[in-house]
């Protein structure tokens, strides 16, 4: 029998019918804080009252109290995208507590186009674009020396990145059954790990605007852009840290969304988030957003100074870790504690003194002619990014106003702002470093367009929104957004957009073949990362073709296999890419020896040139 | 051989952390279900059962008389309640104590009280219940310690719940107060706090109960056919859960901060000590009596033997501690089996940061105030309180082993006594003995 009397029990029942009916759907319904379930004034003490019985049936689980009455139900096969309930539908109560809700069937058709989508825009030519790059090549490299040779690097490791991303990229290659060689190159069965990735952002993402904004438009717009953006699918290919970092984020975010506010989910979350820190350092940025959202989530939970410790004790877990393996190799502290940057300590490498190097370095702004807003992220998608920051800062401005009944847009917001912050503030720019953006310029588009959307009147949104979204649609055929369609080349004609249409990795493929048949595998090279693993992991093995970032700066490699000087050089295999960098990483002359070899004492014995790529093999000459 | 001793070390290290994890879980198992699952019946049915209240005492002289008024106050109608003070014939202070104040309640029209003296050995626990038992003729049979503050309305609650879902065992809730009166004091009061508010009911769901040993409700018929208390057990009260689990009884676990039965920690790390060895002596008592055996289910019998185990578990994690640092210190262990050996250590910081906020949680819900220095003395009394429990399970072990099972009495001061107020005064109670508490500890007097 229950313990409550008669009228407890009826209101139990009652409510938890409530309960289970999917709720009506109100306009302008968007993630709330969780309202109290007592008022705050009035807390009483914990009660708890159990009764248990071995092999007992389960009783009827008693529902949480509503404090304010509930709109009517309303099926989920009335609620289609992008339709506006009736203009004179009942008036949009208060909803009480936001969180992931099943989906309904339009909602998992919604799921299902954008899960699709992700998987068609990204996995359709993996494997042939972009190029593979350096970056791709140093982590697919350091993930081959943690299976191989059970370390974090095959050089020196001196803390560059926190290894978190390599190390599940190894553990992926590891369960693969031909590990690296799996689909061919070895950089592809890491782009493979990227779509796996990318599927469940995807996933994410959708959940996430889903619940922020008590719609499907949102996530559906949200997924659009994170799906069919050819500045997101350029970048979101590549095995970068930047894409790990941005599927423990996003998973982060949704386990505090989570319906169910399992009181463990914020241990989880702060996991999640740690990992995600622990795999590029810069996430440690959206860690104000995170915790104000978990803060809003149980402000009204009695469970809620747990929840919040969790997060931090999860999240604080995960990055200790990493120190505490820095402490246990002797490499936390730099030697004699100093942190001269210009006179860097010798003796070890220390994790506190590169993080003090990373903080300090000044390589690059974001809005200066010739940087990568102007070179390479707007000719691939201006239309990202000028929207999502007009979104971005509509979602601030909004949010800050409705902060206190709904958190939801003020969040968004500011993690956009966060990673715009940072790459703003200048010190190093990368081209990749747009990445964590992306996902979140989204996010907001999505946001603030259903906000819109939802102003216009039913009955005007009936023929307006196809219209807008055929509109929409035409607009991203143009060669001018690059979505689908891009310009060719002076006299030639538009074609389809490179990321579905352009095969570059064969040249690459090309290279390593004449390598193989024309280079002895004892010869010294000096190459880029993005083929080191290639000529390591298959045989015939090439033990001394070293990147040219090594060469100029690894003791071992530098000192032990080159001797510093050009006449230790058998042949330098370059991209025009490869030549910039090593130019740009020549300002102390560490590269000077291989620029000499490469520009005094060479000549070229293989090339393919394809658009702006250009490869070469040089053969020194002594 | 090194590789040995890094298999050993990684092997204990990868156990402890999983154990510890468990444990954790256990620690907030109630904080992790629906609030609702637990809700407190808000109204009370009007009292229909009749309540046996055992006080058994042993030289519980500074004590037992506030204890009986406040039993004998409680918000019940007296007609319906038996009040037995149980005493063994040679503890002459106790009853003299007791005498005094049944008397003086006589005087004030309470007659529901009366004196049960025993002649006959054992002279522990179980057999004054078994004496008392005896005695009984109400519905239901209840035991307090000597230095229970009970509440007023902790019948009207087990006469509603007993009622409405015909269950014929409750353990009522049972919390230490006195969290800031020794370094130790804080960490035994949410060891409390946590084991009654939250790991029981796991027990309770699983149909492996431990009871505790006061504020636990049997009824009369039940108790009897089972046989009373066991009286060669330390912990009878762990014994007697485990046999209720064993006949499928429901055991039901109410715990509601207003309505529990307030406790001192013991006042000196002796008396801790003594304590604790009772208990886990008990405990391997309980586990070698093999009552376990009946329970009906592997996994209700997994956790049985496991809860008893553990005793012995936390007499090795007491010796893993020093080789543990000796290993820290001695060997230069490959980095990956350094960090899994510091997998222990973090699942500590989650037990630590769970007291932490355990803490204030417990003293929100008792309107008490967590000075400053309590989080401190928490950070650094961590540690050493573990070891103090690790020796008092050695300790256990080798009186096992040795066959001593006398009882070793804690000694009670009354630390958790509020001052009374004016009807305890009208009753003739005792004013608070913190004072004296904090001189038995070695304290200046605080006056009061």
């Amino acid at each position: 029998m229950s313990p409550y009397s008669d009228k407890e029990r009826a209101r139990a029942l009652l409510a938890d019918e409530r309960q289970r009916v999917p709720r009506a759907r109100e306009p302008g319904r968007t993630l709330q804080a969780d309202e109290p379930q007592r008022a705050p004034q009035a807390r009483e003490p914990e009660r708890t009252v159990q009764a248990y019985a071995p092999q007992r049936a389960p009783r009827p689980r008693a529902p949480e109290r509503a404090p304010r009455p509930r709109a009517p139900e309303r099926t989920p096969r009335t609620r289609e995208p992008g339709r506006e309930p009736a203009a004179t539908a009942a008036p949009a109560v208060a909803p009480a507590i936001g969180g992931i809700r099943p989906l309904g069937r339009a909602g998992q058709a919604a799921l299902t186009f954008a899960l699709l989508s992700g998987l068609a825009t990204h996995g359709y030519h993996l494997f042939e674009y972009p190029l593979y790059s350096t970056d791709e090549g140093i982590y697919v490299e350091r993930a081959w020396s943690v299976i191989r040779e059970g370390r974090l690097s095959p050089q020196t490791y001196f803390y560059d990145h926190a290894p978190a991303g390599w190390l599940v990229l190894g553990l992926w290659e590891f369960v693969l059954p031909r590990h690296f060689e799996t689909f061919g190159n070895p950089i592809n069965s890491g782009r493979v790990l990227m779509l796996l990735l990318h599927l469940a952002s995807v996933f994410f993402l959708f959940q996430i605007a889903r619940t922020f904004s008590g719609s499907l438009r949102a996530p559906l717009i949200a997924t659009f852009f994170f799906n069919f953006s050819p500045l997101a699918i350029y970048y979101q290919r590549e095995v970068l840290l930047d894409n790990m970092m941005v599927f423990w984020l996003l998973l982060s975010i949704y386990l505090l969304l989570r319906r169910e506010r399992q009181l463990f989910a914020g241990l989880w979350s702060g996991v999640a988030f740690g990992i995600s820190v622990v795999t590029k350092e810069n996430a440690i940025f959206f860690a104000p957003s995170i915790y104000y959202l978990l803060s809003r989530r149980v402000r009204w939970d009695s469970r809620r100074h747990f929840g919040q410790m969790f997060w931090l004790f999860g999240a604080g877990t995960a990055i200790s870790m990493y120190f505490l393996f820095a402490t246990l190799k002797g490499e936390l502290l730099p030697t004699r504690l100093s942190f001269d940057l210009s006179h860097p300590p010798r003796g070890h490498v220390s994790l506190l003194y590169e993080m003090w190097y990373q903080i300090h370095r000044n390589q690059g702004a974001l809005f200066v002619r010739g940087g990568y807003l102007y070179t390479m992220w707007q000719p691939k998608d201006g239309v990202l990014l000028v929207v999502g920051t007009v979104a971005m800062a509509a979602s601030l401005y909004l949010g800050w106003h409705e902060r206190k009944q709904d958190p939801a847009l003020l969040v968004a917001g500011t993690l956009a702002l966060e990673i715009a912050f940072y790459l703003a503030r200048g010190s190093v720019i990368l081209d990749f470093y747009v990445l964590p953006l992306i996902p979140l310029y989204a996010l907001n588009i999505g946001l603030i367009a259903d906000r819109a959307l939802r102003r216009i009147p039913a009955q005007t949104a009936r023929v307006a929104l196809p219209a807008l979204s055929g509109f929409c649609g035409l607009l991203l055929f143009l060669p001018t957004t690059g979505y689908f369609v891009q310009h060719g080349f002076p006299g030639q004609p538009d074609h389809l957009a490179d990321v579905y249409n352009l095969p570059l990795t064969n040249l690459q493929s090309e290279e390593i073949a004449w390598i193989r048949q024309n280079i002895p595998p004892t010869d010294k090279i000096i190459t880029d990362e993005d083929i080191w693993v290639q000529l390591h992991d298959v045989r015939p093995y090439y033990p001394y073709a070293q990147s040219h970032w090594n060469a100029a700066s690894d003791p071992q490699i530098r000192d032990g296999i080159f001797h510093s000087s050009w006449q230790n050089i058998d042949y330098i295999v370059a991209s025009n890419l490869m030549k910039n960098a090593m130019k740009l990483n020549n300002a102390g002359g560490q590269e000077g020896w291989i620029l000499d070899a490469l520009n005094n004492h060479s000549t070229v014995v293989w090339q393919l040139k394809r658009g702006d790529v250009y490869l070469a093999i040089y053969k020194i000459q002594k | 051989m090194r590789d040995i001793i890094y298999a050993v070390i990684v092997g204990l290290s990868i156990v402890v952390t999983i154990q510890s994890a468990h444990t954790l879980y256990l620690t907030l198992y109630t904080w992790n279900r629906p609030p609702s699952e637990a809700s407190a019946p808000e109204q009370f049915q009007p009292p229909r059962l009749s309540f046996t209240v055992m006080l058994p005492a042993r030289h519980e002289e500074a004590v037992i008389g506030t204890t009986i008024g406040r039993v004998a106050r409680a918000n019940y109608p007296p007609g319906l309640m038996q009040i037995l003070v149980i005493c063994s014939a040679d503890d002459e202070g106790t009853i003299a104590k007791a005498e005094e104040k049944i008397t003086e309640l006589r005087r004030q029209g309470v007659r529901n009280v009366s004196l049960v003296v025993f002649h006959d050995k054992p002279i522990n626990k179980p057999h004054g219940l078994n004496a008392g038992l005896a005695k009984a003729v109400m519905d239901v049979v209840t035991i307090f310690d000597a230095e229970d503050d009970i509440h007023p309305e902790i019948f009207n609650v087990v006469n509603t719940v007993m009622g409405n879902e015909q269950v014929k065992v409750v353990q009522g809730g049972v919390q230490l107060m006195n969290f800031d009166s020794s370094w130790y004091s804080a960490l035994n009061v949410l060891e409390y706090f946590f084991w009654f508010k939250s790991r029981l009911h796991y027990h309770a769901r699983r149909g492996a109960t431990p009871l505790g040993g006061n504020t636990v409700f049997f009824s009369r018929d039940l108790i009897t056919r089972l046989g009373g208390w066991d009286e060669s057990n330390l912990t009878e009260d762990a014994d007697i859960g485990l046999r209720l689990s064993a006949a499928g009884e429901p055991i039901r676990i109410v715990y509601d901060d207003r309505y529990v039965t307030k406790e001192e920690t013991p006042p000196t790390i002796r008396q801790f000590i003594k304590q604790r060895t009772r208990w886990s002596q008990g405990f391997m008592q309980t586990l070698k009596k093999g009552t376990w055996r009946e329970l009906p289910t592997r996994r209700q019998r997994r956790l049985a033997v496991y809860t008893l185990a553990f005793p012995q578990a936390q007499a090795l994690l007491g010796l893993y501690v020093p080789f543990s640092l000796l290993t820290i210190l001695s060997l230069k262990a490959p980095v990956l089996v350094a960090l899994v050996s510091f997998l222990p250590v973090l699942t500590l910081l989650g037990h630590f940061l769970i007291s932490v906020v355990g803490l204030y949680e417990f003293a929100d819900a008792h309107d008490l105030k967590v000075s400053p220095i309590a989080i401190p003395r928490l950070a650094f009394g961590w540690i050493p309180y573990q070891l103090l429990v690790s020796y008092a399970s050695m300790r256990a072990v080798l009186r096992h082993m040795r066959g001593i099972s006398n009882w070793e009495k804690t000694q009670h001061i009354g630390a958790h006594r509020e001052l009374t107020d004016a009807r305890g005064l009208e009753l003739g109670e005792e004013p608070s003995r913190v004072a004296l508490f904090r001189q038995g500890a070695g304290e200046s007097a605080a006056g009061g």
